[in-house]
């Protein structure tokens, strides 16, 4: 499977779909969601050859997919989706990403834009105060002790709450209630509890962030409605994951899956595929120490919520109930987990990895908090920091198509390099200000390495997804405030 | 998109180059010797993390690691330096390899903890990764090629 990316033909299947026809070792065919105009980038790098490698691993369950904003990654591509069942089916880290649980949640507030618009710049450098981040960023007032940080891993947005970081009802309105089932901290090494201490809390660096933005617009009025949005309203995104925790977790077992793949003869295309048979020890365990590493990126999460409320009520002295700060909801992007999905009219489980995907579930979906039943999912996809973010809703025929997945968000258009380079002599901050956004980071480095123009713009990736059917747009926020690791 | 970055301009066989991919960055590394790539990478993963030559050489940290082969050994040493930035804030400055062979790594790094009043924080490395691992013995001596999630 070493052949160049330009050498794989694509066959067009509508003004959305290509497939990537099944050839040599392929179980099944390959599946991208795009329109023609992004094919050029896409064919830049390995990421249809990533697709195709990914359909050569055994009980791969329907195509293997990628989404629109697909580009290369470490063995599976991000953007990809692959499903695998549960008899002869394998789990595979590299199909999860370092980032377990990276993902995106939205809250509401009662405020409009005309009212927080002169408290702004407070807002921002309240945010900023009172959540560490950026490279190296720990928590000075929050070091777990290990039993603690083990109650975390298995509790999840749980123990937060528990603690007095937020309410019951947030776990109401987090992906599988913020605690994923199964996750056992003893199959954690030291060295990822190590990483995980004074981790919680905190934001970490690159394209993690918490925005403050407003809805510009709304799309479907009644789904915008029961998500409790309304034009002009006060919004939040935090985009953050499982920190170091979650990282060294990803690099514990992608070397125990190395020696797993040659234990039980899987042929790998690529080495970062390396996985094991779902039901095999290996396999068993990596899923348990995932959710104990995505139950922490849901904590993560939850704390950091907290801290966004306490930063609103010290610029905005009105206290909570005023204020509304309530949480929509909270998804990953970078998961597997065990599904009940029908194909070909079958219903079975099967373990679906989602990297750089979001799941997307349609209405009356039992896991589709109560809330949301009639009217389906919410799904989150951050844009850039200069110009809108998405809510979309999930599909029925995302649960046909996709095992219920869609797009993560923008994806990246210049390296870090090449975003350093465009942004040099120019004051980013001030470039944003004069368009009315407030923007804190770390440092000016990372936030010039996160200029607009380093992305593909979002609506072209939206576009595919509501156009293939896999999902819907509901609303689009536009940016205020942004703090950036 | 290719950044010559050699550690010494006088010795041109040994450094790294950044390769910056629109979502990814990876070292190109360059040695005399087998511990020179060693020295290199942990180079260029702090140089990308801060200003290098803002660190001081105030604490002493001993390293060892293992791993089946050299390719893995470089995650692997990479890795164990981004848990020692994660668990202590610790970055390096003077590296100097005790002792190497394909299998086994042992150095000794002079550094400090990070200091946000005093360091510059630049971007955040996740892990390094096997993907399209490169090492290889030239004429010249060994290079590398290493692939890092950020």
């Amino acid at each position: 499977m070493k052949s160049k990316p330009a050498d794989i033909q694509l066959r067009r299947l509508d003004d959305y779909r290509w497939e990537v026809p099944q050839t040599g070792k392929m179980r099944t065919r390959g599946l991208i969601y795009a329109t023609r105009d992004m094919l050029p980038d896409i064919r830049s790098d390995q990421s249809i050859q990533q697709v195709a490698n990914v359909a050569t691993l055994p009980g791969i369950e329907g195509a293997s997919m990628a989404m629109p904003d697909i580009h290369w990654g470490y063995g599976f591509p991000i953007g990809g989706v692959a499903a695998f069942n549960l008899t002869e089916g394998v789990i595979s880290p590299g199909g999860v990403g370092y980032d377990i649980n990276c993902g995106v949640r939205l809250l509401r507030s009662n405020l409009s834009r005309p009212e927080a618009e002169p408290i702004l710049e407070d807002l921002v450098n309240a945010l900023f105060r009172n959540i560490p981040s950026g490279l190296g960023s720990r928590r000075k007032d929050l070091k777990l002790t290990t039993p603690m940080l083990r109650q975390v891993l298995r509790l999840g947005a749980a123990w937060a709450v528990k603690n007095g970081f937020g309410t019951a009802d947030d776990l109401l309105h987090i992906e599988a209630g913020g605690q994923i089932p199964g996750a056992d901290a003893d199959l954690v090494s030291d060295k990822a509890l190590d990483r995980g201490h004074d981790q919680l809390g905190t934001l970490g660096s690159g394209n993690h962030f918490v925005e403050v933005g407003y809805v510009q617009e709304i799309f479907d009025e009644a789904i915008a409605h029961a998500f409790g949005l309304f034009p002009q309203q006060i919004t939040v995104i935090i985009h953050t994951g499982s920190r170091g925790l979650g990282h060294q977790v990803c690099d514990d077992y992608i070397k125990i899956m190395m020696k797993a793949a040659a234990k039980y003869n899987i042929e790998l295309a690529d080495r970062q595929l390396c996985c094991a048979p779902i039901t095999s020890p290996e396999g068993e365990q990596y899923l348990a120490a995932m959710a104990a590493a995505a139950n922490f990126a849901f904590a993560n999460r939850q704390l950091i919520t907290h801290w966004v409320r306490e930063s609103f009520e010290q610029v905005w002295p009105a206290g909570p109930r005023a204020l509304g700060l309530e949480l929509i909801y909270d998804v990953a992007h970078n998961m597997a987990k065990i599904e009940t999905h029908t194909i070909n009219q079958v219903t079975q489980k099967v373990c679906v990895h989602r990297k750089g995907a979001t799941r997307a579930f349609a209405p009356h979906h039992p896991e589709v908090p109560e809330a949301y039943r009639e009217v389906g999912q919410p799904v989150l996809i951050p844009g850039d920091m200069g110009r809108y973010s998405y809510v979309l809703v999930g599909t029925p025929q995302a649960m046909v198509e996709t095992f219920g997945s869609t797009c993560h968000g923008a994806g990246r258009l210049l390296s870090r390099h090449q975003a350093l380079k465009a942004a040099k002599g120019r004051s980013i901050l001030q470039e944003l200000a004069a368009k009315g956004i407030v923007v804190r980071g770390a440092s000016r480095g990372t936030i010039a390495e996160e200029i607009p123009e380093a992305y593909k713009d979002v609506d072209n990736v939206v576009e595919v997804v509501e156009g293939a059917g896999i999902s819907r747009k509901v609303a689009k926020l536009h940016p205020l405030g942004v703090i950036k690791g | 998109m290719l950044i010559v970055n050699n550690s010494d301009p006088h010795k041109s066989k040994s450094g790294y180059r950044l390769i910056a991919h629109s979502a990814d960055l990876g070292f190109r590394l360059y040695g005399e010797s087998l511990a020179d790539i060693f020295v290199n990478a942990a180079h260029a993963l702090y140089g990308v993390m801060t200003d290098r030559r803002k660190i001081r050489g105030l604490e002493c940290r001993e390293v060892v690691v293992e791993a089946p082969d050299v390719g893995d050994l470089l995650v692997e040493w990479l890795n164990q330096l981004l848990y020692l930035f994660d668990t202590t804030g610790f970055l390096g400055r003077d590296i100097e390899v005790q002792e190497i062979t394909s299998q086994r790594l042992q150095a000794r790094l002079r550094g400090e903890p990070l200091d946000e009043e005093r360091h510059q924080l630049n971007t955040g490395i996740k892990a390094a990764t096997y993907h399209n691992l490169e090492f290889k013995e030239t004429a010249d001596g060994w290079q590398a090629k290493i692939i890092l999630d950020i």
